[in-house]
């Protein structure tokens, strides 16, 4: 009897999970199937889950009607560096609010921690005068340096602070006996059993830039230097109607990097939450 | 080795001194335990020997040297933390040879160190595993290992068997004082366990408070304690403790009198705490002894411990043979002659025969 409950529920449960699944996964799923219709299919209703007859020519032409590779080596480069810059500081940074005792070190923290609360639509404006200033508008580094010395680096140190905080003050008082310095402790010591947390601040903070969309937008006017956000938007024809196929054909070009990080990354990104004590 | 002077040791955290002006001289080879109830201070003073925390006033010499203010590193001192503190992200064998590794000693020195402690404390199938690849007693010696691996003046343990079970303590208990044996090394050894302090140490340094209650030789702790506190620290299961007035005829305490020796009879007349160990405790006739109620029978084996109430104190009493007594029964109890200890109930202090001169 209560295996057969047991069955029931089972069944009735998943059933339940495929119904709720639908929202997440049909977006997804019209995309990749869209870019392989022709534009008059896509919005006919009922929608057609399966093209018809699949057209891959749109991939092709995704390449042709904007230096799409270009623009994507661009959000690639950036989000590496960004990423790898972001590690370093925040890492840093977190290791010395957590374990550095220094005057004022908590006043700092929360003053740190207020460029969380400041959108960066507030921002944007007195950015972009200061950039125009320096010469740099039309180029990547307000891309980096916006990221870097912003809300998403801000986040990345409260991460890793919370890790290293976490982390037994036994093991560096043994690495203090053994002869360790406080560079060589972080290096050698804190670092290395770090990588759960890095590896979720390397992933947060490679989704951040890779989906940047203001910065790019209000900094960048020069198609081969976009961005792929700013790049999907500019698939549109002469009368500047939106091609469709063409724009969810690289839409989904866009998404598979993402898709492959996540995948093969969930579980360090998992741990890395757990970490910080963060419930997800 | 080396001998570890403190003197006018004092330790404040902001406004809250936690160590008072302590002064102690560990000879050189001696085992010297720390031991004392939870926030007596022992680990902090372990930690100011190490160099983990700063003196607040005084000064530490190792060797001859005055270390008060040099960092962990110069005082050649190895230090075996309660929870190993063994790096997880390296083999046993690297954790063992890290801190050699990291003073740039040669390669075939690190490994042949490694080996030769590998083998003192039988950690040479598990040099290639990693610390959670290892059962808690392991860790320990491998926590054991990376100290004498260095071959330092100074060992100090700050509660290392604390998170073992109780019949592995017993086993890691022998391993560190037969190491102790082997290697001379001066060791300070902190426990807040009095059965591990009488086991291992040379001398004990009971604590309280931020203050040295007693130091001494096991056995002179358990026989001739200073005061209250040590009498019921020292000891297991914990001294009796009876009030009561010296009289020429013993100790009148709360419908009992307990027989005094003579000596003692010489404090008559004067308030007095006595103290008297289960263990020395014995069943007489109704004439000699104090009549006793038995309230819990606890056999042990080879040893009985009885619950009894002594006119209206309630006492323990351990015999070291099987006894056929029951809840209810009445039965008739001494102290051993010479195992009286009377102490001022006010200070707490030993009251000894010469302190009846007023």
């Amino acid at each position: 009897m209560n295996s057969e409950m047991s069955a029931r529920r089972k069944v009735a449960l998943y059933g339940l999970l495929c119904v709720l699944l639908v929202p997440f996964v049909f977006p997804t799923w019209w995309m990749v199937t869209s870019s392989l219709k022709p534009i008059s299919d896509i919005f006919v209703f009922p929608p057609q889950l399966f093209p018809a007859h699949p057209d891959w020519s749109t991939y092709r032409q995704v390449f042709t009607v904007q230096p799409f590779a270009q623009q994507y080596w661009n959000s690639a480069w950036i989000a590496a560096v960004v990423t790898a810059a972001t590690l370093a500081i925040s890492s840093m940074a977190g290791y010395a609010f957590a374990r550095i005792r220094f005057p004022g070190a908590n006043a700092l923290f929360i003053v740190v921690l207020t460029g969380l609360l400041i959108p960066s639509e507030v921002t944007i404006v007195p950015l972009f005068r200061m950039f125009l200033k320096l010469g740099w508008v039309n180029t990547h580094w307000p891309l980096v340096l916006i990221p870097v010395f912003g809300a998403p680096s801000v986040f990345a140190t409260f991460v890793m602070r919370q890790f290293f905080i976490a982390l037994p003050q036994e093991l560096e008082e043994a690495a203090r006996v053994d002869g360790l310095g406080r560079v060589k402790i972080f290096r050698t010591i804190a670092l290395p059993l770090a990588r759960p947390a890095l590896a979720s601040v390397a992933i947060f903070t490679f989704l951040h830039s890779w989906n940047l969309y203001l910065e790019p937008i209000v900094f960048l006017s020069t198609p081969s230097k976009f961005t792929l956000p700013q790049a999907l938007t500019q698939y549109t024809d002469a009368y500047g109607g939106p091609m469709w196929n063409i724009q969810l054909a690289a839409a989904t070009l866009t998404a598979l990097p993402v898709l492959i990080v996540f995948v093969l990354a969930q579980k360090q990104f998992v741990e890395g939450l757990a970490h910080t004590g963060l419930k997800g | 080795m080396a001998e570890v002077l403190l003197s006018r040791i004092q330790k404040r955290f902001g406004a809250v001194p936690v160590i008072h002006g302590l002064d102690l001289h560990i000879h050189d080879g001696e085992f010297v335990a720390l031991v004392g109830p939870s926030g007596c201070g022992k680990s902090t003073l372990l930690r100011m020997i190490a160099g983990l925390e700063a003196v607040t006033h005084g000064r530490i010499h190792i060797g001859g040297r005055d270390v008060t203010d040099l960092d962990p590193k110069d005082r050649d001192i190895a230090m075996v933390f309660q929870n190993y503190a063994l790096y997880p992200h390296m083999t046993v064998a690297a954790n063992m040879g890290f801190s050699l590794e990291h003073r740039g000693r040669p390669k075939s020195e690190i490994a042949e160190r490694v080996r030769w402690a590998a083998d003192v404390l039988g950690l040479a199938p598990l040099l290639e595993r990693y610390p959670r690849q290892l059962s808690g007693g392991q860790r320990q010696r491998v926590a054991m290992g990376r100290a004498i691996v260095r071959d330092p003046q100074v060992f100090l343990f700050d509660e290392p068997l604390s998170n073992l079970d109780a019949k592995l303590r017993i086993v890691m208990r022998g391993e560190i004082k037969g190491l102790h044996q082997r290697l001379k090394t001066t060791t300070v050894y902190v426990t807040h366990d009095q059965v591990e302090a009488m086991t291992m140490a040379d001398r004990i340094v009971v604590l309280n408070a931020g203050r040295v209650e007693q130091v001494g030789s096991p056995l002179e702790l358990f026989d001739r304690p200073a005061n209250q506190f040590v009498a019921g620290f020292i000891g297991s299961p914990a001294m009796n403790f009876i009030a009561g007035r010296c009289t020429s005829e013993g100790l009148a305490a709360a419908g009992a009198l307990l027989p005094l020796s003579p000596p003692h009879r010489l404090l008559e007349g004067r308030e007095a705490l006595c103290g008297i160990r289960p263990e020395h405790f014995e069943i007489c006739g109704a004439g000699d002894g104090v009549a006793a109620q038995v309230l819990l029978v606890e056999p042990l084996g080879s040893e009985t411990q009885l619950s009894l109430r002594l006119g209206e104190t309630p006492v323990i009493a351990l015999f070291h043979e099987r006894l056929g007594v029951a809840p209810g029964d009445a039965l008739h109890v001494r102290p051993k002659p010479g195992a009286v200890h009377l102490f001022d109930p006010a200070t707490g202090v030993r009251m000894d025969a010469e302190q009846a001169v007023a």
